[in-house]
């Protein structure tokens, strides 16, 4: 088992997994596309390579990260406010263009293929909104416009989502009149439209209630089996625990820490995720912590 | 197991489809609002019908003021019977043309007597009468018999109508001496005629309509922007307001086509706006039965109204885009309001323009934005627009339109916009906590936006020291130049704490570099000299002979200072001071934000348009050779990466043409200035082209390896 350096010089290369670690499809697969072989580095469907933003000469948001994940992983992207999360997505994104570094996705490079990036993700956040004189059917269709899919195929995913995120008792009632809950499953509805091999999950259950919550649960375990590759930002360290099949930290814009959550532990010496970032960040003040 | 996203429709087929679809959603979003509906609908049902009230209630007024009653007060009721007797007499002997038809048939006469107590002054001091009229009675009135009368005829100071009646009265008094005494005459003489007759024809003159009907197409073309500012701030800030632009952003859609399809419906609204408002007009218009007094006798045509709603469409077209333009960087409802002001008052402004009289579409106010549509729309309404000018008018309104949506659609969902500590119109205000190298492209504009009109106002107090001494003029245009150029920048820059050297790029550029900067100071200033001839040549702005004497004084007065004073003064002082702010400060703000060639064009044109305005007036005939020389210092600049290059070129280059024109009558006795005094020898000419050609070769050369 490897952790990676603190100085975060060697991120390009992933940590070897244990073999006796194993315990899933999932986690063989893992290490396969952890091997250095140029072919089964293609597993990796999202790969972070030095990725800097520099907003200007004394504020850098993020400092040369770099990760991986695979598809069918569950990547958690967590930190304080503040630590470049919000920042990394946008830049994958290709809403930021980064200072330096580049990103993957599949075979893309946001830097040179912004809008085949953008074909490939899809982003659910928990700050975004719907228009509120359309109707959730109004805004998947719009939004499967937007990703350039056919009217049939709209109208199928509409439906498969429908049944899914189970919209279909509001799918022609307009937005403005749905509930935080229901908001977050129709933006969910809304990013899977295109059914996008990664998806980015930013403060998913923000506002949502335990049963809500749950629901974002489900359809990621569902995601995971289906095989998308999933970044989850996130200061529910509990939520994220559940959730997520590695983990990186992140902390003034530095990959502090990244691993399993055995890993994690062997490395902090912590049980917990709290215990191990408030470790990481050390003695810092109330308002710097994670909520 | 899903690894690829479902696969998006052929590029080719899919544009089309998918910003109509995309405008679709806009459109759904934008006319299920009820806001944008009352805008649509309501206003142009209540606005119309209200100002139809109002204009007739104006021309019932018109009429009135055209046949005013006037009040005509008297001391006694004999003498109200006898003006009474009098305004009968001349009334009969106008019919049946024994007099001149001289009088003023649409005065309508009204006799009061004064109460007692009360003076005539006193009545029409009170407003109880127009025109006073005493007295003296002696003997009746009769058709032949010259009898003594004397009339005292008392009017209101400063009343038009008062002086009107006046000036009935007396001409019916002078008709009734006439006719008496020509009746006298004619009882020894029966052959005998006045020798002189007189008649007046009035006639409407050619094009005039109603005064009313200038404020129309204000009207019509605000109203019509009414429409679209809605939508135009919803669909563009927010987006931002309620958290959609991210999820907007992220689609794998170019900005333009998310743009246009916000245009597309931003314009189809305007265009509903539009033509609701045109049907709300032509429907008030014909029920109050006002087509006549709006429009003349052909009335509201369907064809006045079509081209009408074609003025409409441009207009449209150019608003909605402006309007996108503008609320881009918004990032909530009331910053875009707070944009939105200024644009409407720009709107209005040029609406009253087209009032005047003097302001006609012609080649030069066709191209001017806003004011060419109003005075197009004015025109057909008065059905004297030239196809033309008209086409003029719509080409450039539609050229503007795409130069504010390229604006639009950079500014849109640009990543400042995504962020919220960046980017803020704040961040101009509040003073920075740390320093920067240099300044950003929108406090270079903030910056210029404030240096301009202190500028003007500043060339214009020069102008006001035209008694004090040509030492005393040299000194302020001297002091006023460096405060300008270099103090209001400078202090800017502190305030801003930016860094002084690289904000007004002041650097040590290569040693190579200077005799090429040196011959092009000395090179240049001959073309440019013809190219102001040739501007003037072309009409746009002729030297008047007064400005010819003025600058012949100007020259005079230099040689009562010495050369060096006036070389100092108004060479190098305005050249290395300019440049402090054009290829300094200006330069490095754009530069920040945009390519080297857009930061030379934008302070060539910034150049270009500060040398237009002179003490006293304007020189317009001076905009292309300054902005000409401004590109050329800018390119200098950029090669060099240095304003200190371009400061010495441009110092050199006003001080050589100071030298020359104070050399000028030694020159002219070396028959070097020629005869045609506004033209150079052409061995000039060709001398000044060979030493820019080989100036900037050589500049090139030098900084090739280089590139700023």
């Amino acid at each position: 088992m490897n952790l990676l350096p603190s100085d975060n010089r060697d991120r390009n290369k992933p940590p070897l997994t244990d073999s006796a670690t194993i315990t899933s499809v999932r986690d063989i697969r893992q290490s396969v596309c952890y091997s250095e072989s140029p072919f089964l580095r293609e597993c990796h469907m999202i790969h972070v390579q030095k990725l800097t933003k520099r907003y200007s000469p004394t504020k850098l948001a993020v400092d040369e990260l770099s990760f991986s994940v695979t598809s069918g992983e569950v990547y958690g992207l967590l930190g304080p406010n503040g630590a470049g999360k919000t920042t990394t997505l946008r830049m994958l994104l290709g809403l930021l263009p980064p200072t330096s570094g580049d990103a993957r996705i599949e075979e893309h490079s946001i830097m040179n293929a912004p809008v085949e990036i953008k074909r490939r993700i899809g982003l659910v956040s928990a700050s975004a909104g719907l228009y509120q004189w359309l109707t959730p059917r109004e805004v998947l269709e719009y939004f499967g416009w937007g990703y350039g899919l056919k009217p049939d195929v709209i109208r199928r995913r509409t439906k498969e989502l429908t049944d899914v995120m189970q919209i279909g008792d509001y799918l022609d009632q307009r937005c403005a009149t749905l509930s935080t809950g229901q908001t977050q499953r129709v933006n969910l509805a809304r990013a899977l439209i295109h059914d996008p091999p990664v998806v980015l999950l930013d403060e998913p259950t923000r506002g949502l209630d335990v049963l809500g919550a749950q629901v974002i649960f489900d359809y990621a375990a569902r995601l995971r089996q289906d095989g998308k590759a999933i970044i989850v930002c996130t200061h529910k360290l509990e939520e994220a625990e559940r959730l997520c099949d590695r983990f990186g930290l992140l902390h003034r814009g530095r990959l502090q820490q990244e691993g399993t959550i055995e890993e994690l532990r062997a490395a902090t010496g912590e049980e917990s995720l709290v215990e191990m970032f408030l470790k990481m960040i050390g003695p810092v003040k109330t308002e710097e912590r994670i909520a | 197991m899903t690894q690829t996203a479902e696969k998006p429709c052929r590029e080719s087929d899919s544009v089309s489809r998918q910003i109509f679809h995309l405008t679709r959603k806009e459109l759904r979003e934008t006319l299920r609002d009820r806001r944008t509906i009352i805008t649509l609908l309501a206003m142009p049902l209540l606005l119309y019908p209200l100002l139809g009230l109002g204009f007739r209630y104006m021309a019932v007024l018109n009429a009135r003021a055209e046949t005013p009653h006037v009040r005509l007060a008297f001391e006694s009721e004999d003498e109200a019977l006898w003006v009474k007797h009098v305004l009968e007499t001349t009334d009969a002997l106008r019919e049946s043309s024994e007099i001149d038809d001289i009088t003023d048939a649409r005065l309508e006469f009204d006799f009061l007597v004064a109460e007692d107590g009360m003076t005539l002054p006193e009545s029409l001091a009170g407003g109880y009468a127009e025109l006073g009229i005493r007295i003296s009675m002696t003997e009746p009135i009769t058709r032949t018999g010259p009898r003594g009368r004397s009339v005292e005829l008392i009017q209101v100071a400063g009343s038009s109508i008062s002086q009107r009646a006046s000036d009935e009265m007396e001409r019916r008094l002078a008709a009734i001496n006439v006719i008496t005494l020509s009746d006298i005459v004619k009882d020894t003489y029966p052959e005998f005629n006045l020798p002189v007759t007189r008649k007046i024809e009035t006639v409407e003159p050619v094009g005039k309509t109603s005064a009313i009907l200038g404020l129309l197409p204000l009207v019509l073309l605000l109203m019509t922007v009414t429409g679209g500012v809605y939508p135009a701030i919803d669909l563009t800030a927010g987006e931002r307001e309620r958290n959609t632009l991210e999820t907007l952003m992220a689609l794998p859609v170019p900005h333009i086509r998310l743009l246009f399809a916000k245009y597309f419906a931003v314009i189809t609204v305007t265009m509903l706006t539009g033509l609701m408002n045109l049907l709300a007009m032509s429907v008030t218009v014909y029920s109050l039965q006002l087509e006549g007094t709006l429009f003349g006798e052909n009335g509201l045509t369907g064809l006045v109204l079509l081209k009408l709603f074609l003025v409409l469409v441009a207009f449209a077209i150019f608003f909605s885009a402006a309007l996108l333009a503008l609320t881009s960087s918004a990032r909530s409802f009331k910053e875009a309001q707070a944009y939105l002001i200024p644009l409407l008052l720009l709107a209005i402004a040029p609406g009253f323009v087209i009032l005047l009289p003097d302001w006609e579409l012609t080649r030069m106010t066709a191209i001017v934005p806003i004011i060419n549509v109003l005075m197009l729309a004015r025109d057909l309404f008065q059905g004297t627009a030239s196809p033309l000018l008209a086409l003029a008018a719509v080409g450039t309104t539609l050229l503007y339109s795409s130069l504010f949506l390229f604006i639009a659609a950079r500014i849109f969902g640009a990543d400042a916009m995504l962020i919220g500590s960046r980017g803020q119109w704040r961040d101009l205000i509040d003073r920075p906590t740390e320093f920067a190298r240099t300044p950003t492209a929108a406090a270079a504009g903030c910056l210029l936006a404030c240096l301009f009109p202190v500028y003007f106002v500043s060339s214009g107090f020069l102008q006001r020291m035209a008694d004090a001494s040509i030492a005393q003029r040299l000194t302020a245009s001297a002091l006023l130049t460096i405060a300008l150029f270099v103090g209001i920048p400078l202090l800017f820059a502190i305030w801003r704490r930016l860094r002084v050297l690289s904000t007004f790029r002041i650097a040590n550029p290569a040693s190579s570099v200077w005799p090429g900067v040196i011959l092009l100071g000395l090179a240049t200033w001959p073309c440019i000299f013809e190219l102001v001839v040739l501007v003037e040549s072309t009409g746009l702005q002729k030297l008047t002979e007064q400005n010819m004497d003025r600058i012949q004084a100007l020259l005079d007065a230099w040689r009562q200072v010495p050369i060096w004073v006036v070389v100092v003064a108004l060479g190098i002082v305005p050249g290395v001071c300019e440049e402090f702010f054009f290829r300094g400060f200006l330069f490095s703000g754009l530069r920040s934000r945009t390519n080297g060639l857009l930061t030379v064009l934008g302070t060539a044109i910034t150049f270009g348009l500060f040398h237009v305005v002179l003490a006293g007036g304007a020189a317009p005939e001076r905009l292309i050779p300054s902005t000409l020389m401004g590109l050329l210092l800018g390119w200098v600049s950029l090669r060099t990466g240095s304003m200190v290059t371009t400061a010495i070129m441009h110092g050199i280059h006003n001080s050589t043409l100071l030298i020359m024109a104070h050399k000028r009558d030694e020159l002219a006795n070396w028959t070097v200035t020629a005869a045609e005094q506004s033209h150079l020898p052409t061995t000039w000419i060709i001398a000044s082209a060979i030493g820019i050609v080989v100036g900037v070769s050589w500049i090139w050369l030098t900084t090739r390896k280089s590139p700023t």
